[in-house]
């Protein structure tokens, strides 16, 4: 059986280094709150570290460092490349419904395109919210820096917005693990975030429509070179 | 795309090199602010209440917490801070007391030093609040809307004098998951944001000078003139000053006859709960705005990046479709 390749290495590099950063933004943004010294976590072994605020933002700053430079990375790149997979299509939402529940084995899977129609959602919903996160901590940045001193009602805007939108993000980082893991339909693209592959059986079965388009640009690209 | 690797390097240094010019590392100061000239304070002697202390609880009396009982602990731990039975408190700072006189004993001498928010020009309480329940006034006082603040005590973790107060079983959280999240809401010192909007003078400063006229120990004023009289009053008199370059500046300047040294080491050695510390850096400016220049940069860098990323796979693609076709193998 054939393997399809799926990710390229830039997209790979892209997801690690999101997540990566992601996860410790997650978490030094958290004991930013602050919540660490309440629930202990300040007097586990080897972090008591975390009790002090300043390193947390510092840690903070250094880890949206490789965050930023991914989210303006992936943005850039992709809008020139005019790689538009994976935003909402006419028919989603009814396909996301049916590709849910075939991923618990209810229904058989919808047709579908390289990228799922519950994926495309998703896809908006963290881009939307991460997008809020990456312009209201930049924001936070130059008035830290205060190279720009904003009316007081804006900083307390600001300041509370990056705040809800970090614990929507923490929110859809939990149900895109729990896809990811929980899901067992999900697991062949698990795999392949590490080994930019897929089976082709698999995209036989759950990406038709993605795999005629392979194979009519193979036969395409075949005729060509004839 | 016309955008070669040479090209990319280029903005890239460009930009990495103006967002790390180093720019003057300065606050950005209010309009106004206060001297306190320790030398004259006696503590109101004669009175049970220092009349500063007195005006201060007046005027804020009805934005003093009043909370619900039982107060929820927070969860996981069994505490709560709770000042609303010791509300006559009045020789330290609490939700029910923004100012006190903090007596000190050096060499025989015996100091008075009224002691509320100092009203950085830098403030890290403001910077750190997650909730955006600080703010900077344009008049260089720092405030707390009441409304909006959640109790984590932040903001007195990293304010270098510990000067806001906690109490429990007020504000927001309790609305939200005040089993789970939330302690209160912060009190403190807001230079009488009303009454300065309104043009007059914070409620401490007009009692003092009620009571001793021209040796009035507060003196508020334009923040230039202000510092240009303390700084005169210390060369002429030989006095020392505080506040004027401690956490990166402040708007409160206190004047004593004895160096800042001395107080700090004899306020250490018995155990106050409110130092005075000589040496304060303020940790956002030293400490991460350097690293917030680098997230700038890494922005930029992000999109040079890209720009570069997306030119060679066009090429790539292009060299592919002469090629092998790579997607099925």
């Amino acid at each position: 059986m054939g393997k399809i390749k799926r990710y390229s290495k830039v997209i790979l590099f892209e997801h690690w280094l999101i997540a990566l950063s992601g996860i410790m933004l997650i978490f030094t943004g958290l004991g930013c709150l602050p919540l660490f010294k309440r629930y202990y976590i300040t007097e586990l072994p080897g972090l008591k570290w975390t009790a002090d605020f300043y390193l947390l933002t510092k840690l903070h700053y250094i880890f949206a460092i490789f965050f930023t430079f991914g989210v303006f990375f992936h943005i850039t790149y992709h809008l020139i490349r005019r790689d538009f997979g994976l935003l909402p299509r006419k028919g989603d939402f009814v396909n996301s419904i049916k590709a849910i529940l075939a991923s618990f084995g209810l229904t058989k899977h919808p047709p579908a395109d390289k990228w799922l129609p519950e994926q495309r959602y998703a896809y908006v919903g963290i881009a939307g919210v991460t997008s809020i996160l990456v312009i209201t901590g930049i924001l936070k940045v130059l008035k830290n820096l205060e190279w720009i001193v904003y009316p007081p009602k804006v900083e307390s805007v600001v300041n509370l917005l990056h705040t809800i939108f970090g614990g929507l993000f923490i929110l859809l980082f939990l149900v895109h693990l729990f896809f990811v893991l929980g899901v067992k339909a999900n697991w062949p693209l698990l795999k392949a975030m590490f080994t930019g592959k897929v089976e082709e059986e698999y995209v036989r079965e759950r990406h038709s429509l993605w795999l005629r388009k392979l194979k009519k640009r193979n036969n395409l690209d075949t005729r060509s070179k004839n | 795309m016309n955008f070669n690797r040479r090209q990319f390097f280029k903005v890239a240094l460009g930009l990495s090199a103006l967002a790390l010019t180093p720019k003057e590392l300065k606050a950005s100061p209010g309009k106004y602010a206060t001297l306190i000239d320790i030398t004259k304070c006696d503590r109101c002697e004669g009175e049970f209440m220092p009349l500063c202390v007195k005006a201060c609880r007046e005027v804020n009396k009805h934005r003093f917490p009043d909370p619900k009982k039982p107060i929820p602990p927070y969860w996981p731990r069994k505490t709560y801070e709770d000042w609303s039975d010791k509300r006559e408190i009045i020789d330290t700072l609490s939700p029910y007391n923004w100012l006190f006189i903090q007596k000190v004993e050096i060499e025989g001498h015996t100091l008075f030093i009224p002691r509320r928010c100092m009203h950085c020009d830098s403030p890290p309480c403001v910077k750190g609040c997650p909730f955006g329940a600080l703010s900077k006034q344009p008049e260089g006082n720092t405030v707390i809307d009441h409304n909006i603040c959640f109790g984590g005590a932040k903001c007195r973790d990293v304010c270098p004098w510990h000067i806001p107060q906690r109490q429990a079983g007020v504000g927001i959280y309790l609305k939200l998951m005040p089993k789970l999240a939330g302690g209160g809401v912060m009190y403190k010192c807001d230079l009488c944001d009303a009454r300065i909007k309104r043009g007059e003078e914070p409620a401490c400063v007009v009692a003092c000078r009620e009571r001793l006229k021209d040796r009035a120990v507060y003196t508020f004023g334009k923040r230039e003139e202000i510092f240009a009289l303390a700084k005169n009053r210390a060369s002429e008199e030989g006095l020392y000053i505080y506040g004027d370059r401690q956490n990166g500046g402040t708007s409160t300047l206190y004047l004593s006859s004895i160096p800042f040294e001395k107080i700090e080491a004899k306020l250490k050695e018995t155990r106050a709960r409110f130092g005075m510390p000589v040496k304060v850096v303020n940790r956002y400016m030293e400490e991460i705005n350097p690293w917030g220049k680098a997230v700038l940069v890494a922005g930029a860098l992000g999109i040079g990046a890209g720009l570069v990323g997306a030119f060679y796979s066009k090429k790539e693609e292009k060299e592919e479709k002469h090629g092998e076709n790579q997607e099925i193998f």
